[in-house]
């Protein structure tokens, strides 16, 4: 339980640990569209090797990155087959009506696979060294812009933090309640979809009313307190831009002057 | 007038936490083994589509989805991908909320029966919107990574071979609470 409590934060004390959350969000961002502008095998293993080399600097076990990667197997070996078995060119060394397998396929097919592969390594990257509190503030820094369309950022961040902040007592409380049924001698996970269905209603009902109740005393509790959505509010947490998110961001512009010029090769 | 605002803003937030919780847990029972996993985490969603209307439905979707991304539970391979898998798939939950004003006028009634016709109706739209949201971003992820043979296709296969049932389950299940427990949708006083 503790696992899913944190999401998927290992803590940690590296330079991406470090670095500033807004830095990192635009930079895996970033980097996931450079992606797309490799054109040839020299530019994805420069990407290989440069992601391979981030994930080291976290000082996180390189399991935790195939881990991101499991869920998905199946759907970029779907996508891989396709693009290898139904892309023609260069050297055909099988042919089948319209399946075939030639070189640019095989080729093609490893490109296809390394975008998936290094997509899915640099944003487990920034999901396994940032607090998801932090992610949050850097997607309110990141959504400010949306402020001129008259929508409340302010209102939108904290009903965040507030999910956040709740999330684990929500889910303490959700465990009790399974356990109180198991102690009951509810088995779950067993018998026809109608039976468990029936079996998760005493869980969540309770759950959906204890909420209720929950969300009516904090609500209170914060007018007493003098919360109004609509005044300015300041922050508990500063984000401060610091020496090594320059050095971040000096590292992404290297990197795209050096996937311009593989390109070329 | 204040008042009720925090408290929507907190029900919305708070209900969009457990929608992740419900997600996160292992209460949900696989039925299709690949994916096609069926859990209780829209109904957070619809009730507070239910209690607030079309902003809070709305919202509450668009807060679970970027909960989940922040929380690292989503799986994005493609910008126009990811819009379409989270944000929007899960903002699109909340439209259940247009049947807000009729649910709200049935219960009042005590009309139960047609209480019962009309959330489904709303989960109905919601879900149905959330499957078109997937099988947009199906399209969007096969034409970009399968070539361009055909996406439409890749991806009413790859889709409708989990996501329909799981919705259909889904629409079942919400009605079947709803039932037991019409209250849950009272707006509070």
């Amino acid at each position: 339980m503790n696992k899913l409590m944190m999401g998927r934060y290992f803590s940690g004390d590296s330079f991406l640990h470090q670095l500033d959350p807004r830095t990192k969000l635009f930079a895996t961002l970033y980097i996931i569209a450079l992606l797309f502008f490799v054109e040839n095998i020299w530019g994805f293993l420069l990407l290989f090797a440069v992601t391979f080399f981030i994930m080291h600097q976290t000082g996180i076990a390189l399991v935790a990155f195939i881990n991101g990667v499991k869920p998905l197997i199946w759907l970029i070996l779907f996508a891989v087959m396709l693009r290898i078995f139904f892309t023609g060119g260069g050297i055909v060394y099988f042919r089948a009506g319209p399946v075939m397998l030639s070189s640019f396929g095989l080729i093609t097919g490893f490109y296809t696979f390394s975008r998936f592969v290094l997509m899915i390594f640099i944003s487990t990257v920034l999901t396994l060294t940032t607090k998801p509190i932090d992610l949050t503030d850097a997607i309110h820094a990141l959504l400010k812009p949306l402020q001129i369309f008259r929508i409340s950022i302010n209102d939108f961040a904290l009903m965040l933090s507030i999910s956040l902040r709740f999330i684990p007592n929500l889910l303490d409380e959700t465990t009790k309640i399974v356990d109180a049924q198991r102690a009951r001698g509810v088995v779950f996970g067993k018998g026809n979809i109608i039976q468990q269905m029936k079996k998760l209603v005493p869980i969540v009902l309770p759950l959906f009313a204890s909420s209720l109740k929950r969300a009516e005393e904090l609500a209170d509790v914060m007018e007493v307190k003098g919360y109004q959505s609509d005044q300015k509010r300041t922050r508990y947490r500063q984000l401060k831009w610091q020496v090594r998110d320059a050095v971040a961001l000096l590292m992404i512009v290297l990197l795209t002057a050096a996937v311009v010029f593989v390109n070329r090769l | 007038m204040e008042t009720k605002r925090t408290l929507f803003l907190i029900e919305v937030a708070i209900f969009s936490a457990l929608a992740l919780v419900l997600d996160l847990l292992p209460l949900s029972f696989k039925v299709w083994g690949q994916g096609g996993s069926v859990s209780f985490a829209m109904i957070p969603i619809f009730i507070v589509a239910f209690r607030w209307g079309l902003k809070g439905g709305l919202l509450a979707g668009l807060l679970y989805s970027i909960l989940q991304m922040a929380i690292g539970d989503a799986y994005i391979v493609h910008w126009a991908q990811a819009l379409l898998d989270y944000p929007i798939a899960f903002t699109v939950l909340g439209l259940a909320g247009l049947f807000a004003p009729a649910v709200q006028a049935a219960l009042k009634a005590d009309n139960i029966s047609k209480f019962i016709m009309l959330v489904s109706a709303g989960v109905f739209v919601g879900t149905s919107f959330r499957f078109i949201a997937h099988y947009a971003a199906g399209i969007v992820f096969f034409a970009a990574f399968s070539g361009d043979m055909n996406p439409w296709l890749y991806s009413l296969v790859y889709n409708g071979s989990f996501l329909l049932p799981s919705a259909i389950i889904n629409i079942v299940a919400v009605s079947f609470l709803f039932n037991k427990r019409p209250k849950l949708v009272a707006v509070a006083a």
